[in-house]
């Protein structure tokens, strides 16, 4: 059989046994080892299964156990174990509590310090669901109970949770990185403007919308007293030490991305003991809880990393490659498309699940056509943070309709966030347009 | 029993990432106040890596933690979605088994030859591949102990709660 052939039956396979639910992790191992054995076992034109055998095997292993076997991605449990322990310490919700002290005086202070809640979050756990999660559980139900509109309490943090996707640490880019071997401390730093660019788009929504419909949120309430702003501004510190290790020290080039995990998962757990917030047995319980979801993901990446040495043999890609250049595609032409099959895909795929399926074929497409893979991979998670509130399976709203429970149904926070989805679609022509949003900081770093 | 074996796992791959994160923390302190780094830190991680990583496989798997897109099944009535539930946890058996074959035959090769890691303590290859194969040797018994657990269920006219993602 031709391994062209075999490739095509492999990806068609594999969307059948997705949609059948098979956890992603062992689709992609199962079909990658059925077409690894098959293209070896036909390679000289006759049945030799014995040879097959070993080559699978020596392919399955390899790509599997070298990705565990990683110093550099020591870094996804220790940034996965970070959120969890500053959320056993207080601190990923720090940034909301001082922003509302900040913000209570304005009309809507609430929703907008929701949102910059958010970017504090993500800066310290780099996961979209985490934060519409816990945002979800703490902002939104003070919202409804103060009398925002439902539409408003839920939108803005099921839009904000996703900028978990772009601020650094993002657990999306670790995942790119490993695909297209690129530099995650790069990515990290491209993901900070275009993530910054997201919120302050997220914050003018909410004004603007506010000063449109003003019956959307309640009276303004009283100021704060200097104490307590001083008082909001002192709780928020650790949080943006975290932020400034990773960015800084990365940029700075005092740190590798894995350093400054470890530097901050150290720094947060003595910040944690220090103001009494944390106990040995809640840090236990962190990490407890980070071994589940670190061997979750990793098993996802293992079984990308054997689908990809797979359809590497199937000579998919170049196929690929050279029909699209035969097409005469223009960079842009060939960007718009990518960006709807991605949109497309965003509405039904979990952003992991889109990844797996699509960067296999995607970035040799785009490096054939030289584009920077560092700023394509700001654009790829950027139609992945779309795609996390895009209707029918705009997974964040899914998440926080959840949370929230009964007064706020799925079809109310999807009535506000189509506002959100603007910003966002604006920001992803800025980042295509402008390459230098992205790049700027990768490029000056040291 | 099985519990108890993936509860013991846990509590090691816990203890592998505190240990990893001190690891590399000490590694940066030596490397810039000492100009000096830990004797084959790079190594030590990546050894600790995978017991972080592939011991709470099993543990993962219990709690139904794998990532599985739910979009399409969740239009279909239980009756039928419990169905697709168990042939996932037997594709995963299929799709594991190769893995377990291939690591053991890698483990073999290591313990046999005595391969030792290029560095400042020649630590032996064989551990990390031991882990290895043992972590995923117990997914794959739960996903058995799971598929026929789920058979009885849906054979009894139980629904199964099929993920924790």
């Amino acid at each position: 059989m031709d391994p062209a052939t075999i490739g095509l039956v492999a990806f068609g396979l594999m969307l059948v046994l997705l949609a059948m639910r098979v956890p992603i992790a062992f689709a992609l191992i199962g079909v990658a080892t059925l077409a690894a054995f098959t293209i070896f076992a036909f390679r000289t034109g006759t049945f030799m299964p014995e040879r097959a055998i070993r080559a699978t095997s020596s392919l399955v292993f390899s790509n599997s156990f070298d990705l565990v076997h990683s110093f550099d991605l020591s870094m996804i449990p220790l940034f996965v174990a970070l959120g969890n322990i500053a959320y056993r310490a207080g601190i990923t919700t720090a940034v909301y509590n001082s922003a509302k002290v900040w913000l209570v005086r304005q009309r809507g202070g609430l929703a907008v310090a929701s949102v910059m809640g958010c970017g504090g979050f993500s800066a310290i756990t780099g996961s979209s669901l985490a934060c519409a999660s816990t945002m979800g559980k703490i902002c939104t139900p003070e919202m409804l109970r103060l009398g925002y509109d439902p539409r408003l309490a839920t939108a803005s943090v099921a839009a904000g949770g996703t900028l978990g996707s772009l601020i650094p640490p993002s657990i999306l880019f670790i995942i790119y990185a490993i695909f297209t071997e690129t530099s995650v401390s790069k990515l990290f730093l491209a993901g900070v403007l275009p993530g910054l660019l997201t919120l302050a788009g997220f914050v003018l929504v909410i004004w603007v919308w506010i000063r449109i419909n003003p019956k959307l949120v309640p009276e303004q309430g009283s100021a704060a007293s200097w104490a307590e702003k001083m008082a909001a501004v002192r709780e928020a510190w650790p949080a943006v030490l975290i932020f400034v290790i990773i960015v800084v020290g990365i940029y700075g080039g005092f740190f590798t991305a894995t350093a400054a995990a470890a530097v901050s998962v150290v720094v947060t757990t003595l910040i944690g003991f220090g103001q009494k917030r944390l106990t040995l047995q809640g840090l236990w319980e962190a990490v407890r809880e980070t071994c589940v979801q670190t061997s979750a993901i990793f098993v996802v990446a293992a079984g990308a990393k054997i689908f990809v040495a797979a359809i590497a043999l199937t000579g998919m890609a170049p196929a690929l490659v050279q029909a699209v250049a035969d097409a005469q595609l223009t960079p842009m032409m060939l960007l718009i498309c990518i960006c709807v099959v991605y949109l497309m895909l965003g509405m039904f795929l979990d952003p992991i699940g889109i990844m797996v399926l699509t960067l296999p074929l995607v970035v040799p497409l785009v490096e054939s056509y030289g584009m920077n893979l560092i700023w394509f991979g700001v654009v790829v998670v950027k139609l992945l943070e779309i795609g996390l509130i895009t209707p029918p399976v705009g997974l964040n709203v899914f998440v926080l309709a959840n949370v929230v429970g009964r007064e706020a149904p799925i079809g109310t926070v999807f009535a506000g966030i189509w506002r959100f989805l603007c910003v966002d679609v604006v920001v992803l022509a800025l980042i295509v347009g402008f390459p230098s949003i992205s790049l700027l900081l990768s490029m000056t770093a040291r | 029993m099985l519990d108890r074996i993936e509860r013991l796992c846990i509590d090691v791959a816990t203890a592998s990432i505190i240990l990893l994160a001190l690891m590399i923390f000490a590694d940066v302190i030596a490397l810039n106040l000492f100009k000096s780094s830990v004797p084959d830190a790079v190594i030590i991680v990546r050894e600790l890596m995978v017991l972080a990583i592939i011991m709470p496989l099993a543990a993962a798997t219990t709690q139904r933690a794998h990532i599985a897109v739910e979009f399409l099944t969740n239009m279909l009535p239980p009756r039928v979605v419990n169905h697709f539930v168990i042939f996932g946890t037997l594709f995963g058996v299929f799709a594991l088994s190769p893995l377990i074959y291939s690591g053991f035959k890698e483990l073999m090769h290591q313990i046999n030859t005595g391969s030792a890691f290029y560095g400042d303590l020649n630590l032996p290859q064989w551990p990390g591949r031991l882990a290895f194969v043992v972590g995923i040797s117990l997914c794959w018994l739960r996903l058995v102990v799971m598929a026929i657990g789920d058979i009885v269920t849906v054979w009894r006219g139980g629904t199964l709660e099929p993920s924790g993602h």
